[in-house]
């Protein structure tokens, strides 16, 4: 136990040592002093100005009485003229007047896609494509009208929501609730394949058209054309929600079917529901220069 | 202790478990319980069986040897949750890239198998890591042996234990939802039981020491043991819903909930993985450099700059939050002069190996060891950096914070103690030196090149995620999606994968190696110097 001269660091040791290992008593390096006396000088300056530290009651405020709470609303307040001044454009014209209105189109086109990709992109795909159950938003095909107006109140309200004024829509389950027979759902079947213009089994089709008239066309329309009053959709097109194969056709005849499109009226603001209403018909109707 | 009390102590604690786990056999419902409760009752049984063997022994002569059998196991324990952690890890790394590979089961999902891989990190090897070279140089330093006799044991099996029933528990949904913490109220008295076993050992090794003053090394163990302790207990009070069922809900709630829950994350972050490591550093370095520290002064200065300091700090994890402006702030201002205390530490070990950089090129382990304080310095400058408030809201809620946290994980914690192990697992089980010295190198290679690919691609991840996600037009619409910055992602993701690989294949090579080390020859017996004068009672 006795204090020793290392000859790299020039240096004395301790005199202590355990298992071996010696300490040298090097003094501390100026400027870890320096260091120290940075970071704090930098913090009391700190605390001098913003809210730092607590006493009894309440804290300090600091000279700036800085709120973090404070600065989002000021910020939110800045760049509310700005929004102010779009909210406006958007409401100055009856929508179906703005959705074929090239300035307009250019001005929101592409910040609402990416409201669409954020907000609706899960069900109906960014690209607007859909996926089984739910519906493509890009084909010729609607459940509701493409008029804008129509696809405005359609996300406002939602389809099946719950919202008092969504749209409501269910597909009666002809099976589960025996109003039709295995047989019969086999013969529309046929029926609607044959009307959409896949191959079919030619038998069973001649009863399978009686059976349509009778059940269905109240809401599809006469031959499946649809209707949109009903939020039923064409079935004489290539398009499907569910599926046009025998399998998928006999399953939604049988236990009937209720999509859920949710209401964004209080999940949006007005101005981005209308921005995306005349999106979701900009993606279907060309510009018009 | 005398051998009987030893005995009887550790018959009644044994017992305790298994009785906890027959209760819990015949009265829960919960599959979950109920396969933590045999998990109990097989543990238990095991241990009271091997007690009630060496009872039966006639008493043996008392020991003039450290006691290094335990540490032997902790090792084997350290690479075994780190095998598996990694692992885990890498997975959770591809099916981040690859979502699909989530197996579309509940059990294997993201969400329940990251914890697993945390905790198996974590408590498995950073703290088997910690309990072992704890346990190895308080008996150097102090010149005593071990204390507690048979208690080592239990704490060594009861914290083992602890960590099987967390990772167990995940994926049947078993889970507190506070990070880091997840265990459920059963797993955590156990860990509370365990781990007061861990500081009585500690402290009554330190006690019978024949040294006059106690090593650097031993604050900082006794440090992170204190506060691990301290944290354990506040984060997890809790009230359980009923004795038979996993589920109980945090005695705080709001905001305090969150500053509780981060208070413990980030002293979590401070004592487990920065303080026990700090440890090992300040006695595995020296040793293996055989050069003196570089200034006792600055151990002093650094210990009690992180000690003091750390518990401050929590609040930089809830920046912009509910959280009151003046706690952000006041974290915030800490954070930053911590930078002080963790660079102080750099220094001092870096400085340490003047006189014997000629060793870095040749010896691997004190390679390890070296990187680790570079990473440990890269790591903590990054942290306080992100502390910064305005900093902070570009890094929170990005994949910096996972580069952040692996720098410190893979460079900094797993480096130190894959440097340390080398060096130790020769020592306790009196073998020439490690198998092989090229398989060593290559494990370091690996590992490095490894790090390097992970932190780098999340750093580039983390700064394309929050540009992509800060960019606004005028009126404050976005400008991307946040799917486009998910696809953005994928590159990186993949990268971190691969990194993540290369990480594991290392870390396999070095358990081959060790494995192998142990299997060798043993070393010539040799008169040491270094013997314990209060060994035994
Ligand atoms: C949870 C899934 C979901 C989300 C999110 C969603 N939708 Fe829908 N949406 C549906 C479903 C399902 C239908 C079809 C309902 C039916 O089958 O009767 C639908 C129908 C529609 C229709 C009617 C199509 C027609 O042919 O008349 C429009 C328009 C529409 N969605 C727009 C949107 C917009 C815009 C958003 C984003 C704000 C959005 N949807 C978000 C599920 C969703
Ligand atoms: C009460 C009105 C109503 C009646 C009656 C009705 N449908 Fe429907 N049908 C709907 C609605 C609404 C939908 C869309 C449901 C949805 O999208 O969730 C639908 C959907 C379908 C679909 C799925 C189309 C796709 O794209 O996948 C088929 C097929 C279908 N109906 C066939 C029939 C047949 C055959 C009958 C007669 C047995 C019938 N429907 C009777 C309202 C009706
Ligand atoms: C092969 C090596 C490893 C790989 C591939 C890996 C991979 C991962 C991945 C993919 C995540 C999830 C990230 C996310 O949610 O975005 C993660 C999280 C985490 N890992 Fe690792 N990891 C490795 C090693 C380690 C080690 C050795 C430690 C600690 C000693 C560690 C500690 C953590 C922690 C603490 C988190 C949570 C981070 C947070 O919530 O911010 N990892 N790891
Ligand atoms: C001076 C020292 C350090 C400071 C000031 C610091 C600061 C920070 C900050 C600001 C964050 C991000 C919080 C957020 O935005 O959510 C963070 C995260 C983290 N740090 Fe550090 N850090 C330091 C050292 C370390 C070290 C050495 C490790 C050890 C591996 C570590 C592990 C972690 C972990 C695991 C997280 C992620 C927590 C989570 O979100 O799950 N830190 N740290």
């Amino acid at each position: 136990m006795q204090i020793e001269h290392d000859k790299v660091s020039g240096q004395d040791t301790t005199g202590h040592e355990w298992d071996g290992i010696k300490e040298l008593n090097t003094p501390i390096p100026r400027v870890v002093t320096w260091s120290y006396q940075l970071t704090i000088l930098f913090s009391i300056c700190y605390w001098v100005l913003y809210p730092a530290w607590p006493y009894v009651t309440d804290f300090t405020r600091g000279l700036t009485g800085y709120s973090s709470r404070e600065e989002v609303i000021d910020i939110l307040q800045s760049s509310s003229n700005e929004r102010e001044v779009s909210i406006a454009t958007l409401f100055s014209l009856p929508i179906d007047e703005l959705a074929e209105n090239t300035a307009i189109r250019k001005q929101y086109e592409t910040s609402a896609s990416v409201l669409f990709a954020d907000n609706c992109g899960a069900c109906h795909g960014a690209d607007l494509e859909g996926q089984t159950k739910f519906p493509n938003l890009k084909d010729e095909a609607w459940l509701w009208s493409d008029l804008p107006e129509e696809i405005e109140a359609t996300i406002l309200y939602g389809i099946n929501s719950g919202h008092d004024e969504e749209r409501y829509a269910e597909m009666t389950a002809f099976g589960r609730d025996e109003i039709l027979t295995k047989e019969e759902i086999s013969e529309l079947v046929a029926y609607v394949q044959s009307i959409s213009g896949q191959p079919h089994d030619e038998a069973l089709l001649a009863s399978g058209t009686e059976l349509f008239e009778e059940n269905c066309s109240g809401c599809h329309g006469d031959g499946g054309e649809g209707g949109l009053e009903s939020g039923a959709p064409i079935l004489t097109d290539n398009f499907w929600i569910y599926g046009g194969d025998a399998q998928t056709l006999s399953d939604t005849i049988w236990h009937g079917r209720k999509g859920v499109m949710p209401s964004w009226e209080n999940r949006l603001s007005k101005a981005d529901i209308r921005k995306l209403a005349l999106y979701v018909y900009w993606q279907s109707h060309e510009l018009e220069e | 202790m005398t051998k009987i009390t030893e005995n009887i102590t550790a018959l009644i604690c044994s017992l305790l478990v298994l009785i906890t786990g027959a209760i819990v056999v015949l009265y829960t419902s919960e599959t979950g319980f109920l396969l933590h409760g045999w998990l109990m009752i097989f543990f238990s049984a095991w241990a009271v069986l091997t007690v009630v063997r060496r009872m039966n022994r006639p008493l043996e002569p008392k020991s003039l040897e450290y006691n290094d059998e335990v540490i032997k196991w902790g090792v084997l324990g350290c690479l075994f949750w780190g095998i598996i952690g990694f692992t885990v890890g890498d997975v959770l790394a591809w099916q981040l890239a690859y979502p699909d590979l989530n197996g579309d089961l509940p059990w294997t999902n993201f969400g329940r198998i990251r914890p697993i891989h945390t905790t198996a990190v974590i408590f498995g090897f950073a703290g088997n890591a910690l309990m072992s070279t704890s346990f190895y140089v308080v008996q150097r330093t102090s010149r005593a042996r071990l204390a507690g006799g048979y208690l080592g044991w239990l704490v060594f099996g009861g914290y083992n234990l602890f960590v099987l029933l967390a990772v167990t528990g995940y994926p049947l949904g078993i889970t507190q939802g506070r990070e880091y913490a997840e265990p459920e109220w059963y797993a955590d008295i156990l860990l509370l039981i365990v781990w007061l076993g861990y500081f009585w050992i500690y402290m009554r090794t330190l006690a019978r020491r024949t040294e006059p003053h106690i090593y650097v090394a031993n604050w900082y163990y006794l440090a992170f043991i204190v506060v691990i302790a301290m944290l354990h207990i506040v984060n997890n009070l809790v009230v359980p819903f009923g004795l038979e069922y996993t589920k109980s809900y945090s005695l705080f709630s709001g905001v305090q909930d969150a500053m509780t829950q981060w208070w413990y994350g980030h002293n979590a972050a401070g004592f487990f993985l920065t303080a026990g490591f700090l440890g090992m550093v300040y006695y595995f370095l020296p040793k293996a450099a055989n050069r003196p520290i570089y200034s006792y002064r600055m151990s002093i200065v650094g210990f009690w700059g992180i000690t003091f300091l750390y518990l401050w700090v929590g609040s930089h994890h809830l920046h912009y939050t509910a959280l009151p402006d003046w706690v952000q702030i006041l974290g915030m201002t800490m954070s930053v002069i911590l930078i002080v205390p963790s660079w102080a530490s750099v220094f001092n070990a870096i400085l340490t190996l003047n006189g014997a950089w000629d060793k870095v090129r040749t010896d691997p382990a004190i390679r390890f060891m070296m990187v680790a304080v570079l990473f440990y310095g890269l790591t903590t400058f990054e942290g306080s950096f992100m502390a910064i408030k305005p900093v902070n809201s570009l890094s929170h809620y990005t994949d910096w914070t996972i580069g952040h946290v692996h720098a410190g994980a893979l460079g900094w914690v797993a480096f130190i103690t894959f440097g340390s192990m080398y060096k130790m697992v020769p020592w306790i089980w009196k073998r020439d030196g490690v198998y092989s010295i090229r398989l060593e190198a290559w494990h370091f290679w690996l590992a490095l090149t490894g790090t390097f690919i992970y932190v780098g691609a999340m750093w580039n991840s983390g700064i394309t995620q929050s540009l992509m996600w800060q960019t606004y037009d005028g009126e404050g619409n976005f400008l991307y999606s946040f799917m486009d910055s998910v696809d953005a992602m994928h590159g990186y993701y993949i990268a971190r994968a691969i990194g993540g690989l290369l990480y594991l294949i290392g870390a396999l090579i070095g358990a081959y190696n060790i494995y192998m080390t142990v299997q060798g020859p043993r070393k010539a017996p040799q008169q040491s110097n270094n013997l314990p004068v209060a060994a035994g009672e």
